[in-house]
């Protein structure tokens, strides 16, 4: 009895070691860490999901955290070396991870990247860069647009949207007087909503001489009577003056402006132009197909216009060439053009009308119709040439933006006055820059 | 044979003692293990940051500074702001969580009616994770769709919703009072048990002599209560100057820098603007402080005077 149990034992472990040995054999998948922010988190785990399907030795890990931690979430990633291969990333960041070594330049692992270049539009491939280099493939690209609610202007008794912000506050006063509405205005203006300061930025493109920065990136913000001192005493007056701007604007993020004006609230805002998809979609709007795009009212109709990333991790780089190979594949597929289609690019453009990164989809009649169905694809593309990329894109730009945010809010109640917020924001800046580039 | 048999004996103590020496070594061991791990080792690593020019985005820049990350954080904008917002906020929400626990450890011991209704009652804050118990008064405060407006509107107090967090008093007020129902289970819990360990026949005899209740408490109770007392005011008092979670949920530091405490700029420095030094200066400014009250504490209610 004693021999039987043994040799069972023994046959037991043979077999065991039969069956391991058996599955090395089969080589594992590489598996790659993809980091994104939350958004359509269904269609990315889909992609992901025709991804593998399409190349059955690459699993991709994906994990999304909020967009309000995103940044401060990664931070502690790299620092702390959790694995990440492939990460969302934003013009903002980008400096600011490249100085701290967490991400690398596309182009110089894998050169046929800069083939792509030929077709972006200029301000794309120029926030995808740092020092002239390559640092990813889009995303999305897009920019700040202007949505009113057309009926809500035509029952204020004007004929078409309004071309300069002081026509802006007159329609407003005009929608109050009527009861339209209490606050026509709801702008993004959360302290712990990135698109914040941005927002903002877009107002001061739309003035002439509507810059921040000079060519030295010296602040021209905080000049007496500059674009910028205009664009936040217009807003302070919005607010405190003649109320026509919603004061729980600063507390709204993206989403809570895209839902207050979904609920005919109000009838001015600024958003990144996807949002007007959102708004016209009849599944998630009550007023769907009341929203337009007007291009960005002042008096160049300049805007921001900004993209959105894959990029690759120095972690990454680390793990070996095949590691990395997987990892190029993994970003062509979702930013670039294999077998001859941007498949998820197009895919969010159709889908949830993400900006277009590509200048040839733009001669794609199935974009130009899913662009037409919420939106307008002449205005659009009117307003994108308008488009102007962030400036003052340096490693301590999301540093004084958190600062500057703080800056704004104290500004629009009128515990500082403009020109004294946008000298504080300006002696910040020069104090940031003083620090990391007295090397 | 009388040395040998000492000898035999103090050899086997010293075994015994040896043996019970290695348990009592062995049974804290993983204690202090996981202490030094995560609490020790961590302090000194926050000691030696404070003291490098640690910043994230220059990792080719990590020289010894000396005091130099101290005198910038407290030269730099948000420090005295921060400082005070921090202080009021202790201060204030110290004393009203004090208040709360007070009058309701005192209603739960007075034997009135709905004692476990109560009990049940109270103790829904303290389960609450503090992240969810900051989203729910977000949701309540809310300008536009929030509870709060919603009762007062329909009470005909208010004509038009008031923008609660986007007022840099209002907001302070909003928080605060987030902090207090978050915080006042457990002191009440805390002064409950206190007062159960009160003898009766105290009162019964304050009473029999005249003593108002009044009289009474602050003659009795109070001076029953003191350990316990100290133990709130220290816990509450740390709770206060850390509070972190709450503020970023429900204002994330504002309007403008109104609900920004210095725990704020620890997390800001270190995790936004990426300055591993500035944030370990900042957070152990913030020890320094908890620390001064904490001793100031101790002096003013002297545990020898407690019995």
């Amino acid at each position: 009895m004693k021999k039987l149990s043994m040799l069972l034992i023994f046959l037991f472990l043979c077999s065991s070691l039969l069956w391991a040995g058996g599955k090395e054999e089969v080589a594992a998948p590489i598996e790659l860490n993809l980091l994104a922010w939350s958004y359509s988190v269904e269609t990315v785990q889909s992609n992901l999901e025709k991804f593998e399907r399409d190349n059955p030795g690459i699993k991709v890990n994906y994990s999304d955290v909020s967009w309000f931690n995103f940044h401060d979430v990664m931070a502690t990633r790299f620092t702390s070396k959790t694995p990440t291969d492939v990460v969302y990333n934003t013009d903002e960041f980008l400096e600011e991870w490249d100085s701290a070594g967490w991400i690398v330049p596309l182009e110089d692992y894998f050169p046929q990247a800069v083939e792509y270049k030929k077709n972006f539009p200029d301000y794309v491939t120029e926030a995808m860069s740092y020092n002239g280099k390559l640092y990813g493939l889009p995303y999305f690209a897009d920019i700040f647009i202007f949505i009113y609610n057309e009926d809500m202007v035509k029952e204020a008794g004007f004929a078409g949207p309004p071309t300069t912000w002081k026509e802006v506050t007159e329609q407003s006063l005009a929608m109050k007087k009527k009861g339209i509405c209490t606050y026509p205005l709801a702008m993004q203006f959360a302290q712990k909503e990135g698109w914040s300061t941005m927002t903002v930025t877009s107002m001061v493109y739309s003035l002439r001489n509507g810059s921040l920065f000079d060519r030295n990136l010296n602040p021209v913000f905080a000049k007496s009577g500059s674009a910028a001192e205009r664009i936040v005493t217009w807003i302070r007056e919005s607010l405190l003056d003649t109320k026509i701007m919603d004061l729980n604007s600063l507390q709204m993020a993206e989403i809570d402006v895209v839902k207050a004006l979904a609920t005919g609230k109000h009838a001015f805002t600024i958003l990144v132009k996807y949002n007007l998809a959102e708004l016209n979609n009849p599944a998630a709007s009550q007023l769907a197909g009341k929203f337009k795009i007007a291009l960005m009212p002042g008096e160049t109709h300049e805007t921001v216009g900004t993209a959105r990333f894959y990029s690759l991790t120095k972690m990454a780089t680390e793990r070996g060439p095949e590691v990395l190979d997987a990892c190029w594949k993994l970003i062509e597929f979702l930013g670039g053009i294999t077998d001859g289609e941007a498949y998820v690019v197009r895919r969010w453009v159709l889908e949830k009308g993400l900006g277009v990164s590509y200048l040839s989809m733009y001669e794609d009649s199935e974009v130009i119709d899913a662009i037409n169905k919420w939106g307008d694809v002449e205005l659009e593309r009117e307003q994108a040439l308008l488009g102007k990329i962030k400036e003052g894109m340096t490693p301590f730009y999301p540093a004084w933006d958190v600062f500057t945010r703080a800056e704004f809010h104290k500004a629009f109640l009128g515990e500082k006055t403009p020109s004294e917020a946008l000298k504080a924001s300006a002696d910040k800046w020069n104090e940031l820059k003083k620090a990391y580039y007295k090397e | 044979m009388v040395n040998r048999s000492r000898r035999e004996r103090g050899v086997s103590l010293f075994r015994r003692r040896s043996s019970t020496s290695i348990y009592g070594y062995g049974t804290i061991a993983p204690a202090v293990i996981v202490i030094a791990l995560f609490t020790i080792y961590p302090f000194f690593y926050a000691i030696s940051a404070s003291m490098r020019h640690l910043v994230l985005t220059m990792p080719y820049d990590q020289r010894f500074v000396g005091l130099g990350n101290f005198i910038e954080v407290v030269k730099s904008y948000y420090f005295f702001t921060s400082l005070k917002n921090t202080l009021v906020y202790m201060l204030s929400t110290l004393i009203l969580v004090v208040i709360c626990g007070m009058t309701i450890a005192l209603y739960l011991n007075s034997g009135l009616p709905g004692f476990n209704l109560v009990m049940i009652i109270i103790l829904i804050p303290w389960a609450i994770p503090t992240v969810v118990a900051g989203i729910t008064w977000k949701l309540i405060f809310h300008g536009s769709y929030g509870a709060l407006n919603g009762a007062l509107y329909s009470l005909g107090i208010i004509e038009e919703y008031i923008a609660w967090l986007s007022n840099k008093y209002l907001a302070k007020a909003a928080v605060i009072i987030a902090h207090v129902w978050k915080e006042t289970p457990l002191v009440a819990i805390l002064f409950l048990a206190g007062l159960k360990t009160i003898p009766g026949e105290l009162h019964e005899a304050a009473m029999i002599d005249g003593s108002s209740a009044f009289k009474s408490f602050f003659r009795i109770t109070v001076p029953f209560l003191k350990p316990i007392i100290l133990i709130v005011i220290v816990y509450e008092s740390m709770v206060g100057l850390a509070t972190f979670d709450l503020l970023y949920v429900m204002t994330g530091g504002g309007p403008g820098d109104a609900t920004s405490l210095i725990g704020w700029f620890a997390y800001t420095e270190t995790f936004s603007f990426l300055n591993i030094g500035h944030g370990a200066a900042v957070s152990l400014i913030l020890a320094l402080i908890l620390l001064a009250f904490i001793m100031l504490y101790l002096r003013l209610i002297r545990i020898e005077e407690m019995y």
